[in-house]
């Protein structure tokens, strides 16, 4: 390993500790999202120590380089530091013909890497921690709480090291390393669909209040349904809300209707939690 | 509500870190448990965090703030009403009753702090174009000081002014509110289940669905369990989709060249 570090040093100006400052610095993240740019801003800031080493001598190079950074970029920031320290690999080699190629290689692994980090760090994950977690916590258990604590702690220090994976790897391995993530994305992927399954009929928490008198028997709705199939109407609400989603309605549109047809049910006798 | 002066600080505080944390590192992004537990202990009733806390985050399974797009401030919510619910003495809906719509109208204070932060980033970018380094390293971290504030500002009014506002409310409050907002946050998790289902590959896996939903429907197994069969069922998963793939990967690269000519000016 070590010969393979010392091969790869030849025409490098950065050091480690170059690199490990500019991972300390990613951690701006999308503290400077806005419209117009993503967080453009945050890998400038991230990035100039090591550019204005890069650029030493030439500060043309430098303004052009900084000029190019400032172009519109967002990415699932867990991701970025891959595609950033392969950047960085790029024009530390090419310096300002490399320019074009930065920006394809940003504009070109943002999306794909957004999806693997989005749907494993950002949906996945907080589902299947926090469902634990909060079925755990409704009955006073804190335990659930602490292992997503401890488990997103453990991906934090796991995740400082993808700048270095960047670096090192370059451009070469980024496809063969993206289709690695998206078979790993698509196994976790089963166990977030088994685990929705169980969610929609455990969480999902409401029940007909309606009661029928006949020949002097009570039946009540919520009894039949349940004879019919448990958690029948979890069911049909997520069928329902899916389908709207589906046909392009808002999350909050969504939000606010079923606070509304909670209300509207509880006070017309309807519906009970 | 009888909280002291160091203690609504202390939970402002508390907010602040929280976005700043989300923003930033993201080390407890989406645990919005936590948060309320922490204003808990701060409080003295830990107990009462954690059941508000876990009844926030079943409300939240599954929305996420993807792309950039912003959604409710679920921990805004988990703090308020963590914070209420012990300073009233009225227990959960009554914390709920002003958290929950709190951290909706934080929506909006997230889509103006954004705009906020275009004006800083292409004035980072004059200075940038004008050789002004220094200054320009100085502003962008500015934006990051700043976009806490949707947390801990909605908080900080909140925790001030909360017990004039909620005792208010709950005199108004008829009971059908009480209940229709146990029902609503019973029913809210299928908001975020079905916005997960979208991201899903239903059309592969869907199956599996039918697995999670027959052992906890009909067996009553812990979700933990479900999990763990999750996992066994991911395993031939992940060998079968690599071994397929490595015959033909050339197929990642196709969406990137049509991104980049929509976004280079």
């Amino acid at each position: 390993m070590n010969k393979e570090i010392e091969t790869k040093k030849e025409g490098r100006v950065l050091t480690k500790k170059d690199i490990w400052r500019a991972m300390r610095r990613h951690y701006l993240a999308i503290s400077t999202y806005n419209y117009d740019s993503g967080f453009a801003a945050t890998l400038v800031w991230e990035l100039f120590p090591a550019l204005s080493k890069i650029y030493q001598d030439d500060p043309d190079g430098l303004q052009a380089s900084i000029d190019n950074q400032f172009k519109f970029y967002n990415c699932n920031p867990w991701m970025s530091p891959i595609i950033t320290g392969a950047t960085l690999a790029i024009e530390e080699k090419g310096k300002t013909k490399s320019l074009q190629a930065v920006q394809d290689l940003k504009t070109a692994l943002m999306g794909p890497f957004s999806g693997i980090g989005d749907t494993l760090i950002w949906v996945l994950f907080p589902t299947v921690l926090g469902a634990i977690a909060a079925s755990m916590g409704k009955h006073g258990n804190s335990v659930g709480m602490w292992i997503y604590l401890a488990v997103y702690i453990l991906f934090f220090f796991l995740r400082s090291f993808l700048y270095n994976v960047g670096y090192d790897s370059g451009t070469a391995l980024m496809t063969n390393m993206s289709d690695k993530l998206s078979a790993l994305t698509d196994a976790v992927s089963v166990l977030g669909i088994a685990v929705i399954g169980a969610i929609v009929p455990s969480t999902i928490n409401f029940q007909l209040a309606l009661k029928f008198s006949q020949a002097g028997v009570t039946l009540t709705g919520q009894h039949i349904l349940d004879q019919l199939m448990p958690g029948l109407l979890p069911v049909l609400l997520t069928a329902l809300l899916y389908w709207m989603l589906k046909k392009g309605r808002k999350m909050t549109t969504l939000i606010l209707m079923v606070i509304v047809i909670a209300m509207v049910g509880a006070a017309l006798g309807i519906l009970k939690a | 509500m009888g909280f002291t002066i160091w203690q609504i600080i202390l939970i402002t505080v508390i907010a602040y870190i929280q976005r700043l944390d989300f923003e930033t590192a993201q080390i407890i992004p989406a645990n919005y448990m936590f948060w309320s537990c922490v204003v808990g202990a701060i409080l003295g009733d830990f107990q009462m965090g954690l059941v508000v806390g876990a009844t926030i985050q079943l409300m939240s399974l599954g929305v996420a703030a993807l792309g950039g797009s912003s959604t409710p401030d679920y921990a805004v919510a988990a703090i308020i009403s963590t914070a209420v619910a012990i300073g009233t003495g009225k227990g959960m809906a009554a914390g709920l009753a002003l958290g929950v719509p709190v951290g909706m109208i934080c929506i909006q204070l997230d889509v103006l702090l954004k705009i906020l932060n275009s004006f800083i980033t292409n004035k980072a970018h004059e200075l940038a174009d004008r050789r002004q380094y220094r200054k320009m390293r100085l502003l962008i971290p500015v934006m990051t000081a700043l976009m806490p504030l949707e947390s801990a500002v909605p908080v900080f009014i909140a925790v001030l002014f909360g017990k004039t506002v909620v005792t208010s409310i709950l005199n108004f409050m008829p009971a059908w509110f009480t209940v229709g907002l146990n029902v609503a946050g019973g029913m809210l998790p299928a908001v975020g289940m079905a916005m997960l289902l979208t991201y899903m590959p239903l059309k592969k896996y869907g199956y599996w669905l039918l697995v999670g939903f027959a052992l906890t429907a009909y067996l009553k197994m812990p979700i933990l369990g479900v999990a763990l069969i999750g996992a066994a069922g991911a395993i031939p998963t992940f060998m079968n989709y690599a071994k397929t793939n490595s015959n033909n990967n050339s197929v990642t690269n196709a969406n990137g060249l049509t991104q980049e000519d929509m976004e280079d000016e």
